[in-house]
């Protein structure tokens, strides 16, 4: 199953395997494939069998239990292969293949395969006529724009084959006549040595000399005759050479243009090319001639783990087709319960696997309409997420959950949503880090906010932070003006606007002790105000005493409005409580001390807990009590 | 002798206005001592207290001899060596604290319990520091009966 996926991948590979690579990185460096859930460094590949490789280049293996393809010690989703997608986008913007000219190159082609499927069934030998019929029928489909002379290649393979075997056959016919030749030359050459030893011993008996001229003419032509018959062997053993030569190149040739069509997915025409091969060389070896130690070998016996044979190319090219022929079905099937997502992946196997097909090529433009729908948002989710542009994944991710009933939206959510909340983070970071007047800190994690998502609408602040940045002279100078002024509460105020100042060592002590003070101050004055409001009784006595605690502790809050206007009121509301405390001062100052302890008790009764009547009470009875009277 | 006689009338009418305006003179007089110098009265008979007045001035209070009772509930003593300082609340008046010096030379019949209510025979002195400067109107105890 596994081995059949890897075929139609091979010539992408050896097409462009540049291709192959990821086609875009994020800023980490890891791929988007990555990024789209599918990882590099996926554990469980340790201790699996690494993927083959061909012509020193790995091959890619499919995994169709999760649509993804190992490939350069990755795993990358198909649908995000750079190569197979161009394939596929150009797959679904072209017409269906389906013009007369098509249906008739179709329809013969299917002709020839039922033609050697004949054969093949019956096993019987095709002759060289039928051959010849095939080759024909081959030349005849090459006419077609959309055969790439894929037919043509495998018609002239098999007609080169053919002329071999015809060669040959000449060759062993000559040798034939070569042997009659020879077997004559060889009777002659015996009768006329009989003769020679005939006439010898006549000559002998009866005395007579001078019978050497008979003698020497037979000798030449027993010479003559040897010397031919080692010409004539001579020749059979060149005809024998040539043909033992040529037949092996002629095998090697076909098996090419096979193997070729297979690696092209052209797997009709590699059916046809398989099952002619045992008509064409009749000598029952199938075997597929491959240097043992070259990576197509490796291949094929990787896949098979059987050496590489004709009959393997037959069957691999067989499944194929109806591996295409399943998919399309399940294509069919997913799209009429709105699945498109099951769709899309099933189509791009198909068009992966077998491009050629006639189910492939015949897929209906309405149908293939859907699908590039489909796809184009997935592409754009996928680019979107490469651009980091997550309000737009989320966007896709919505379109998508409502074009497929089975699209989870579950991971490219989680993930959007991360990104999102990541970025965020990191600009609140920034936002305190400029109120601390931190401007490098600042920057870097402004900076680092926009790489996680560099279309962050938040941004924007971080963008007016880094203007104001440039331009806050003005402020530092008016700064100075107004705390040399002591208005503080203007600074408070606009805080904000002032913030920038703090980039400045000097005025940031300045900044944050104003912002402090007058911070202080209205937590103060809301607190007293709940206080007050609490108690009638004694909540405006308690208020005042701790604001007027406060303005003689420091002399600025006497300088803030607010916080005079409210010790004003407190004073007012707390009438009593404040003009015993003023009597009794005033009465201690006399030397009145009996009246000023007795003030002081009539303030404690206002408020029992005043600090200010009880420290007065502690004095003046002292002073009382250590008088002499 | 008519006018002799008118002269005589006239006499007799003008003695009695001036009579009677004397008289109304010498009531004013005594009733404004009364009002405006309490510390003339005689210390043989002690008079009420006014808490508001003692406050804004105690020091007029002070003349020598002049005695005064309170009636006040006792919210607290603080002692100090030998001396110890009452803090009294006046029963009609319970926002007020009148305090109150009883000097340890003072041989008191009863003791003084805070919570308790008590008669306080006072008088207000103006005492010295240990600079000579004045310490004025102080209400020191002379006596104390109970309720």
């Amino acid at each position: 199953m596994k081995a059949l996926h890897i075929l139609p991948l091979i010539p992408l590979v050896l097409g462009a395997a540049v291709a192959q690579m990821p086609n875009s990185f994020d800023a980490s460096g890891r791929s988007t494939q990555a990024q789209s859930g599918v990882t590099n460094d996926d554990p469980n590949r340790v201790g699996e069998t690494p993927p083959p490789q061909i012509f020193g280049m790995e091959l890619p293996l499919l995994d169709p239990s999760n649509d993804t393809m190992s490939y350069g010690g990755g795993k990358f989703d198909i649908g995000n292969n750079a190569l197979v997608r161009e394939r596929f986008e150009k797959y679904l913007s072209q017409a269906p293949d389906d013009t007369e000219q098509s249906r008739l190159y179709r329809k013969n082609l299917e002709e020839i395969l039922r033609y050697t499927q004949r054969y093949t069934k019956r096993s019987d030998t095709i002759g060289s006529k039928t051959l010849v019929k095939i080759g024909t029928g081959l030349y005849d489909l090459s006419a077609y724009p959309g055969d790439g002379g894929q037919a043509g290649a495998l018609a002239s393979a098999i007609v080169s084959a053919l002329d071999v075997q015809r060669a040959n056959r000449r060759r062993d016919n000559a040798n034939a006549e070569l042997d009659k030749e020879i077997d004559k030359l060889i009777s002659k050459t015996n009768t006329l040595t009989n003769q020679n030893t005939q006439k010898g011993s006549r000559s002998s008996k009866t005395g007579r000399g001078g019978g050497g001229s008979g003698y020497t003419s037979h000798t030449y032509l027993i010479a003559a005759n040897t010397s031919k018959i080692a010409e004539k062997k001579a020749k059979q053993g060149a005809n024998e050479a040539s043909s033992q030569a040529s037949l092996p190149i002629a095998k090697v040739n076909y098996q090419a243009v096979v193997v070729g069509l297979l690696l092209q997915r052209r797997y009709d025409h590699a059916v046809i090319g398989a099952r002619v091969y045992r008509h064409v060389f009749k000598d029952g070896n199938t075997r597929v001639d491959l240097d043992k130690e070259s990576d197509a070998y490796k291949m094929f016996t990787g896949i098979s783990g059987m050496p590489p044979t004709i009959n393997t190319i037959d069957t691999m090219a067989s499944n194929a087709r109806r591996e295409v022929d399943q998919s399309i079905d399940a294509v069919y099937g997913a799209l009429a319960q709105n699945k498109l997502g099951e769709a899309t992946n099933r189509l791009i196997t198909a068009v992966a696997t077998g491009e050629y097909m006639q189910s492939v090529a015949t897929f209906p433009a309405k149908e293939r309409q859907r699908i590039a729908e489909y796809w184009r948002l997935r592409k754009r989710a996928l680019t979107s997420l490469n651009a980091r542009d997550y309000a737009t994944v989320e966007q896709i991710a919505t379109e998508m959950k409502k074009m497929d009933v089975d699209f989870d939206d579950s991971l490219l959510l989680t993930h959007t949503t991360g990104k999102k909340r990541q970025s965020d983070f990191a600009l609140r970071a920034a936002q305190k880090a400029l109120r601390e007047g931190n401007e490098e800190e600042f920057k870097r994690l402004a900076t680092e906010a926009a790489i996680i998502w560099p279309r962050n609408p938040n941004l924007d602040k971080g963008e007016k932070e880094i203007a104001r940045l440039d331009s806050y002279e003005p402020q530092k100078e008016e700064f100075r003006v107004l705390y040399d002024r002591k208005d503080f509460r203007t600074i408070y105020k606009e805080r904000e606007r002032f913030e920038v100042v703090a980039f400045d060592p000097e005025l940031k002590k300045k900044y944050t002790e104003v912002i402090e003070h007058v911070g202080r101050i209205d937590a103060m004055l809301a607190e007293l105000k709940s206080v007050a409001e609490q108690d009638r009784t004694i909540g405006p006595s308690a208020a005042y005493e701790k604001l007027y605690e406060m303005k003689e502790a420091d002399s600025r809050y006497a300088e803030d409005k607010p916080f005079m206007d409210e010790f004003n009121r407190y004073a007012s509301e707390a009438h009593d409580f404040v003009t015993a405390l003023r009597d009794a001062a005033d009465a201690a100052s006399r030397s009145e001390y009996g009246s000023a302890l007795s003030c002081y008790y009539r303030a404690r009764c206002f408020f029992p807990k005043s600090n200010l009547a009880n420290k007065g009470i502690k004095t003046v009875t002292q002073v009382i009590v250590d008088a002499q009277y | 002798m008519a006018r002799a006689s008118r002269r005589g009338r006239g006499k007799k009418k003008n003695m009695t206005p001036l009579i009677v305006g004397g008289l109304l003179l010498l009531v004013v007089l005594l009733a404004g001592m009364l009002f405006f110098k309490p510390s003339a009265r005689s210390s043989s008979s002690p008079k009420p207290f006014n808490i508001a007045q003692y406050r804004q001035d105690g020091s007029r209070f002070a003349s020598t001899g002049n005695r005064y009772v309170l009636e006040g509930k006792v919210d607290s003593i603080e002692s100090h060596g030998n001396n110890r300082l009452i803090a009294v609340s006046m029963s009609n008046n319970r926002n007020e604290r009148l305090p109150l010096l009883l000097l340890g030379t003072t041989k008191l019949q009863i003791n003084i319990t805070r919570g308790d209510t008590f008669i306080f025979d006072v008088s207000c002195r103006t005492g010295r520091d240990a600079s000579g400067n004045e310490v004025k109107g102080i209400l020191v105890v002379n006596d104390v009966t109970t309720k």
